[in-house]
């Protein structure tokens, strides 16, 4: 495995004079140096700008003592009371939906188990996925009968220390053909009733949780007795249900679902919490279809679908700390680690002091969409990738890095090792793509505007998503022209409310990119720098939610496309996701719209026809992505087609939620829709958009020392943006 | 049944002249068959030097393991790699050597 510098801060974004902590894990001994940059350009690929960074002199660098600290991936619930569950006879069951039974290790469903001591007791999945009972270091009981992936089982297990009968239960709900829905197993064992931690979806190594449980648990109940076996697989409402008023605790996954506690139904409130966000909102054992939104029927999703690789928070210690000078002008930062030849950054986004902008130009850091990508590995996670790019799997050190780790957490890309969706990404942990020297993607991809408005002279302020989502339409107000990122795809409601009325309000926005404001996010309301996604009903989909499963989480909303929850981005910026391709790029041709009048600011100096057949992302700023203008998703009638990019290979894909019907002319060779529109339109009260419609338009800024007609056409609207006369 | 042709020599020095853009339909539809499905198992390109240096590798059988890399070869460009590896699945998926070298 290729060795890292592994770094992440407490803070994304901040204001000068703010402190932040830098938590980092080094792979050699010794010592390791660390400075603040300032980030201009991060593409360090021959055809590019050249890579640029600026020291910042009001922070010493400094010597730093290296050390490794732990990645603790898998979720998982930790029960605040130990004492309760120190039994000696006691019964457990609970429903699931085991998701990976062949992967070859231990899966804790529940218990107080320690591997350490080897004492307490477990109920559990061993290596082969069969079901397992284990007390203390005595050889566990195993039922001899394979379980199916995916599908509903009520299991249990009831212990009797006078006499050591121990019994297996296992339950299918869905009954086929002759095969039997219910198996026992019995045996002799011993008590070991410690109090150690208990757990559900993981057990005790020390002080760690290891043996974590992939799939969906739901409704775990406990007793202090030996139940009967027709008791034990009694489903809740059935004449042999165990009475829930002896339980020991009786947990309900669907009270406070947006949150991370797990609420004990029985009178003794034996609380937990969930550690590193499993996947709530998830379809329980008696989901039936008659409701898809959790929050009218909570009763039907009491499941959390649990992953031995979801990763909230690797909270690491700080090893140092780094005082922003007061005078820091807002701007895009990296803290820098150097290890004899090992380098890393972690991205820290400056803003300018609240109600005190620095610039008229606001840079709007589509932060919630690097997340949306962090330490993504579509590589292995698709096995559509390679039809999709049109390329066979390329990947670098990085990606290397990220595959043979497990994990770093995953990006809302990716499928967890058991194959269902990631939901969540967080930036509490390292994150190797939102950095310079990477792909030119998000993060880097958008130093090509920053470096372009540098040698531009056009100074900006820098504002982020994370802001965007707590200040609202205020942290927008300052400014006369707020410029997007390459690839603003991801917004949560309060953020595409805030863009919309900035614009609504004389605000002027450029968008420079495509495939923005296309997927309905929600960020945790009270946990710090997570996301939340599902993947619903249409869309260009890594992977598709499960049936019910559209509703998030942390928020209640209806997730997916923006488009299917009445916001087209049409709406927003005139156009709206068409099609991509990823081995080439193209160009755009001047159309009418390009001599109105009312355009005559934005072509002033420009004399070409053929606009942007350059550049150093696939030779062309028209490519990767694109968006086209279209009246019937919500195009302004007003809105002008300046110039049109529409000359692609077959290697680019028309968007699938255009395609209501399967047939074979999808391709940028046979389908029309397949188009990047350059668009311009007035907004109310003096404003206006632009909207160049094409994630590469970005790499080609830089062209011919930044004098080619992509550069002179975003100067002449910048320019004129900044003008305060009404447009 | 989806196969390769063998015989279908052109396509391999369409593909060797021009390997992004526009392709005939033979070629993108032989392209098309050589991507399908995942990665995992089969021959990918690793960048080992960023822009100076590229290697034939396989992923592991699962994450967390390592990749396998070819230390026999190093391409320094880019449609190199890409020209091996388009040599090495033709292997995978027919079972002969790539006729055009």
């Amino acid at each position: 495995m290729p060795e890292r510098l592994l770094a992440y801060t407490d803070k994304l974004s901040a204001e000068p004079g703010d402190l932040i902590e830098v938590k980092v894990s080094a792979p050699r001994p010794g010592t390791y140096r660390a400075s603040l940059v300032r980030m201009i350009c991060g593409d360090d690929s021959p055809d590019g700008p050249g890579f640029k960074i600026e020291r910042v002199a009001g922070v010493p660098g400094n010597e730093y003592r290296a050390r490794r600290q732990p990645i603790p991936c898998g979720s998982y619930i930790e029960i605040d009371d130990r004492q309760s569950f120190a039994l000696s006879s006691f019964s457990v069951r609970t429903f699931i939906w085991p998701t990976w039974l062949d992967n070859g290790s231990e899966q804790c469903i529940l218990g107080n188990w320690d591997a350490a001591t080897k004492s307490g007791y477990a109920l559990y999945l061993d290596a082969s996925g069969r079901l397992a009972l284990r007390i203390g270091d005595q050889a566990p009981l195993v039922l001899p009968h394979d379980l199916m992936s995916r599908h509903w089982y009520l299991v249990a297990a009831a212990f009797d220390a006078a006499s050591g009968r121990a019994i297996l239960a296992v339950r299918r709900l869905m009954a086929y053909g002759h095969s039997g829905q219910r198996h026992f197993a019995e045996g002799q064992l011993t008590p070991s009733a410690v109090p150690n931690r208990f757990l559900i979806a993981a057990w005790n190594e020390g002080k760690r949780a290891t043996a974590h449980f992939n799939g969906k648990i739901d409704s775990p109940t406990i007793f202090a007795e030996a139940l009967k076996p027709e008791a034990l697989l009694a489903c809740p409402g059935t004449r042999d249900e165990p009475p829930p008023e002896r339980a020991v605790a009786d947990w309900d996954f669907s009270q406070d679902i947006g949150g991370t506690w797990i609420i004990d139904s029985s009178r003794y409130r034996r609380n937990g919490h969930t550690v590193n966000l499993p996947t709530r909102a998830m379809t329980g054992w008696n989901w039936d279809g008659s409701e898809m939104n959790w929050k009218r029927k909570p009763e039907h999703y009491g499941a959390i679908h649990f992953h031995d690789d979801d990763l909230y928070d690797c909270a690491w210690q700080t090893d140092f700390s780094i005082r922003l000078p007061k005078d820091l002008k807002s701007g895009i930062y990296c803290v820098r680690l150097v290890q004899d030849e090992l380098e890393e950054f972690t991205p820290l986004f400056v803003r300018p002091p609240k109600g005190k902008p620095t610039s008229p130009i606001a840079f709007l850091v589509p932060t919630a969409s690097y997340l949306a990508y962090a330490n993504h590995q579509m590589d292995t996670s698709w096995h559509f990738d390679e039809l999709s790019s049109a390329k066979f799997t390329s990947v670098n050190r990085t990606d290397q890095f990220l595959e043979e780790t497990y994990s770093l957490g995953l990006s809302t890309y990716d499928l967890h090792g058991d194959g269902s969706g990631v939901c969540h990404s967080s930036r509490l942990r390292p994150i190797l793509n939102m950095r310079p020297k990477s792909d030119l993607w998000q993060f880097n991809a958008d130093t090509h505007i920053t470096d372009w408005l540098a040698a531009k002279g056009l100074d900006c302020d820098i504002i982020t998503d994370e802001d965007l989502e707590h200040d609202g339409l205020d942290c927008l107000k300052p400014y006369r022209c707020v410029l997007t990122g390459t690839h603003p795809e991801y917004y949560s409601l309060k953020m595409l409310d805030a863009v919309q009325d900035y614009t609504d309000r004389g605000g002027r926005l450029v968008y420079l990119g495509a495939n923005g404001f296309y997927w309905r996010i929600a960020w945790h309301p009270s946990l710090d720098g997570v996301i939340e996604h599902r993947r619903s009903e249409a869309g260009m989909r890594a992977w598709m939610t499960e049936s019910g499963e559209s509703y998030m989480a942390f928020t209640g909303e209806y997730s997916g496309l923006w488009r299917r929850n009445g916001r087209p981005p049409n709406l927003l910026v005139g156009t709206g996701f068409s099609g991509q391709g990823f081995d080439v790029a193209s160009y755009y041709d001047r159309m009418p719209g390009s001599r109105d009048p009312r355009a005559a600011f934005i072509f002033d100096g420009v004399t070409d026809e053929r606009i942007g057949d350059f550049g150093s992302i696939g030779g062309g700023a028209a490519g990767w992505e694109l968006d086209r203008a279209d009246a019937a998703l919500g195009t302004p009638p007003h809105a002008l087609i300046l110039a049109s990019a529409g000359d692609f290979p077959a290697s680019y894909h028309w968007v699938s939620e255009e395609l209501n019907h399967t047939h074979s002319a999808v391709n940028g060779d046979t389908c029309p829709m397949i188009k990047a529109d350059m668009v311009f339109f007035e907004t109310p009260h003096g404003g206006g958009v632009f909207s160049v419609s094409s994630i590469s338009w970005a790499g080609s800024l830089a062209h011919n020392s930044y004098d080619n007609n992509v550069s002179r056409i975003t100067e002449n609207v910048v320019r004129r943006f900044l003008d305060p006369k009404p447009l | 049944m989806l196969s390769i042709d063998p015989s279908r020599t052109d396509l391999c020095e369409e593909f060797k002249v021009k390997p992004f853009g526009r392709h005939s339909a033979d070629l993108h539809r032989l392209l098309d068959l050589m991507r399908w499905g995942f990665a995992r198992g089969r021959t990918v390109i690793l960048c080992t030097v960023p822009h100076k240096e590229w290697r034939l590798a396989k992923f592991g059988p699962r994450r967390g393991t390592p990749m396998q890399i070819d230390d026999g070869r190093a391409f320094t460009s880019y449609h190199d790699a890409v020209w091996a590896c388009f040599r090495a699945r033709w292997k995978e998926m027919t079972g002969g050597e790539c006729p055009v070298e």
